[in-house]
């Protein structure tokens, strides 16, 4: 703790920045952002398309200009605009096991998010992982080859995330000499396979990325297509966070307080729908409803906020809800669930484990799984279900989960955020699934032999030396975790007594 | 229903969030400050992320003793303006040695003085979590770069132990050894901190901005002699030129870009027309290839 030497001589005044107030022309606010997915693999010419995209909508700074210019001698008179996409260092070497590339540019008006999974054989949970943190997705073909068995994939994927924008941009249309008729009749076979999902927008769009072609700018080469560049397009899809859907929900992250004030805030951001001062609100759990005091933010109070917004709320009544608990609309609350049917991803390397520990992750609570039972695993190449009781990396599996104790979740088609979970490895804490909940149910998955390690149980001999005081409360709930977590691992069914705000 | 809501609301809200649930799911977290405009920006938002309760977590920094002055003078002003609780580490063992930024490699100086440092604050306090200000557009290997980012024993980034992270969930529970790294800016770029300074009308360090100051001039970038432990080449004598910094470092290993941008306005004016991506500026990245990622995993940011 040694302080600088020769600090005095510094006055507090000259740390004051000096401004001329004039910001709007220096720094115009962007008005919205979109997460753009772009899946396909190299050979259809995914990076040389983002590449472009950067080159041709953005001001890339010099030193990226001239990296993409040194690629130009190889690639015959264009830079190479794959350089920019490609530019990790020894990427192959480092193994990350889910590889997702972020990359940010600006246009005139937005800013643009691309989320990259790169196409290799073990894309499944890549693209899953991405897709799930985007807003529209570039599906990219080489007009040569048409559909695919893998364009095919790449829509489940996206269907199973939610993601419900995609746009399929047919590359390379300068090797099939422009043709329209080759390009209505890739046209045709997308329409077909989106209608399958239900998609709520799908658009074929048909580009060059080397040349540029109906990238940023509308192609010369092809006076038949009239609809809009592929940048065009993405620039008409409305912003992240400006379309609340559904109803309100906010799952609670933590409590704020202000002791002086009298304050007491459920702080979260709000993952669906819209809350206004004076709305009537409701626990789920508890059933208990109280009335919206008070929006606020540091910067200021809101009468109304909208899904995306981080606030804090304050009840005309003290719930005594925290962590975990989900505020929600009571007219269309989420369902206090002991049981969930889901789809997952299998995002582990280890495989699903009859007798391992398993955890729930909802949006802010943490519930212990009591027993997973894997039904069925969904073939991506005929998109039919299979039974089984097993599943791996990769797979996508549709199983019935017991929860240890009930918690408010939403089925997915509803409300994505709280309809969304991980679960989670309860020792390693590694994040094995991501899963979907399709239905979800307050009865108790019926289960044979189960064994409930009760409070009595416990305080006679594990915990008799535990003292009556809130400290020694949370280590009697650590120590019937632990238990529990062994016993399961153990292959014993095993319930903890309930114990109220339980969080572990 | 159409709402208009600005990127910058929503990168803010999400940092909130990001905020919000690592100081609920980690044990023990702290904030790594290191007195940049990204730490500016980083400190205001964790401080609107727990208004109006008083930051859950102590910060620290790591004092090589070859900050600014004015970086420290700058820092001790909004710990006291902020009520926040610094803890700050110096290897003072390296320096009784001599370590300097002149005589070693900028790599070996940065593990010495910054990463052997960092690790033994973050032990000794038993700190399971730290947030920093890294961003993803920075650089091309932390383009990847997860929100929590889990360290293996010894603080080192092991690529298998990443985890996937899907939708707005975060998964901060550690396994035995483990802690994590927490980066709320990922999705912010180097305009977006500018932006949001200006717009937050938050004070930075005044070095951001344009002045007369006594420089050297070296292998074409433009060093500021900041006290007399600079050791003069024959001939070298200290220059005054009107200079302001892009990033903030050790003064000896800062370069810094002539400028007469002398309002935070006019620096934000003139590093959106910048025709060099940022980290061009700090000698540390250029020192060997892939710099950045090999000082990540030994367990620098």
């Amino acid at each position: 703790m040694t302080a600088q030497p020769a600090m005095k001589d510094l006055n507090v005044s000259t740390l004051v920045t000096p401004t001329t107030g004039v910001i709007a022309d220096v720094a115009p606010e962007l008005s919205g952002m979109l997460r753009v997915l772009t899946c396909g693999s190299v050979d259809d010419g995914k990076s040389t398309l983002i590449g472009r995209l950067l080159w041709d909508a953005t001001d890339l700074f010099d030193d990226q200009r001239a990296t993409l210019e040194r690629g130009r001698r190889v690639d015959g008179g264009h830079p190479d605009f794959s350089l920019l996409m490609d530019g990790l260092v020894a990427e192959r070497e480092q193994g990350i096991t889910i590889d997702i590339a972020w990359r940010y540019f600006d246009t005139k008006t937005r800013r643009f998010v691309v989320i990259d999974s790169p196409g290799h054989e073990q894309y499944t949970r890549n693209m899953a992982s991405g897709a799930s943190h985007a807003d529209v997705a570039i599906m990219l073909i080489d007009a040569r080859h048409g559909i695919k068995v893998q364009t095919r994939r790449h829509a489940a994927i996206l269907d199973l995330v939610g993601l419900k924008r995609v746009v399929l941009a047919v590359n390379k249309m300068d090797l099939v000499d422009w043709s329209e008729s080759r390009f209505r009749q890739i046209e045709h076979d997308f329409r077909t396979l989106m209608w399958r999902f239900g998609f709520r927008e799908a658009v074929a769009i048909p580009v060059a990325a080397v040349s540029g072609d109906n990238v940023a700018e509308r192609s010369k080469h092809m006076a038949w297509y009239t609809g809009p560049s592929l940048l065009e397009h993405l620039e008409e899809i409305p912003s992240r966070g400006t379309e609340p859907v559904g109803a309100f929900r906010m799952p609670v992250q933590t409590v704020l307080r202000d002791s002086r004030a009298d304050f007491r805030g459920l702080a979260g951001t709000i993952s669906s729908g819209t809350v206004r001062v004076g709305d009537t609100v409701v626990d789920p759990v508890s059933r208990r409803s109280a009335k919206v005091q008070r929006i606020a933010t540091m910067d200021r109070d809101y009468q109304e906020a909208v899904q995306g917004q981080a606030v804090a709320i304050q009840l005309d009544t003290d719930l005594d809800v925290s962590r975990g608990s989900v505020l929600a609309a009571p007219e269309a609350a989420p369902v206090v669930a002991r049981t969930i049917e889901a789809r997952f991803v299998w995002l582990s390397e280890i495989p699903f484990d009859k007798r391992g520990s398993y955890l729930v992750r909802t949006a802010t609570d943490l519930v212990p799984v009591t027993n997973i039972e894997i039904k069925s695993l969904l073939d991506l190449d005929s998109l039919a279900v299979h039974p089984a009781t097993a599943c791996k990396v990769n797979d996508i599996a549709i199983a019935n989960v017991a929860l240890g104790r009930a918690t408010a979740i939403d089925r997915f088609v509803e409300a994505q955020e709280t309809g969304s979970f991980m679960l989670v490895d309860a020792i390693s804490g590694a994040t094995i699934a991501g899963g979907t909940v399709t239905s979800a149910s307050p009865d108790i998955q019926q289960q044979d032999n189960v064994f409930v390690l009760t409070r009595a149980m416990l305080a006679r001999g594990l915990s008799s030396d535990i003292a009556n005081t809130p400290e020694g409360e949370a280590e009697f709930r650590r120590r019937a975790n632990e238990v529990a977590l062994l016993l399961r691992s153990a292959g014993v069914a095993v319930e903890v007594e309930s114990l109220p705000d339980y969080v572990i | 229903m159409t709402v208009e809501i600005s990127h910058l609301d929503l990168l803010e809200a999400e940092s909130i969030h990001i905020f919000r649930e690592a100081a609920a799911q980690f044990r023990k977290p702290v904030l790594l400050y290191s007195i940049g405009k990204d730490s500016t920006v980083l400190l205001h938002l964790a401080r609107k992320a727990f208004w109006p309760g008083k930051l859950p977590f102590p910060i620290l920094h790591v004092n090589t003793t070859w900050k600014f002055k004015e970086m420290i003078a700058f820092r001790d002003h909004w710990v006291k303006e902020f009520d926040l609780d610094l803890i700050e580490m110096t290897n003072h063992e390296a320096i009784a040695k001599g370590v300097n930024p002149y005589d070693y490699s900028p790599s070996i100086y940065t593990d010495i003085m910054k990463t052997v440092p960092l690790k033994a604050g973050l032990d000794q306090h038993g700190f399971d979590g730290a947030f920093g200000g890294a961003r993803r557009d920075e650089e091309a290997s932390r383009a990847k770069e997860r929100v929590f980012s889990f360290r293996a024993e010894g603080h080192r980034w092991d690529p298998r132990r990443q985890r996937p992270e899907m939708w707005r969930l975060l998964n901060g529970r550690l396994g035995a050894g483990e802690t994590a790294r927490i980066f709320p800016l990922s999705n912010w770029t180097e305009r977006d901190i500018w932006r949001y300074i200006l717009r937050e009308k938050l004070d930075v360090v005044p070095l951001y901005m344009a002045a007369e100051r006594p420089t050297i001039e070296r292998n074409g970038q433009i060093l500021m002699y900041d006290d007399n432990r600079f050791p003069l080449k024959p001939g070298e004598t200290p220059v005054m030129r009107s200079i302001r910094f892009r990033t903030l470092g050790c003064w000896p290993l800062t370069a810094a870009v002539e400028s007469n941008a002398v309002t935070i306005e006019e620096v934000v004016a003139e590093t959106l027309g910048a025709r060099n991506s940022e980290r061009s500026g700090r000698l540390i990245d250029h020192d060997q290839v892939g710099a950045m990622e090999k000082k990540k995993q030994e367990g620098y940011f």
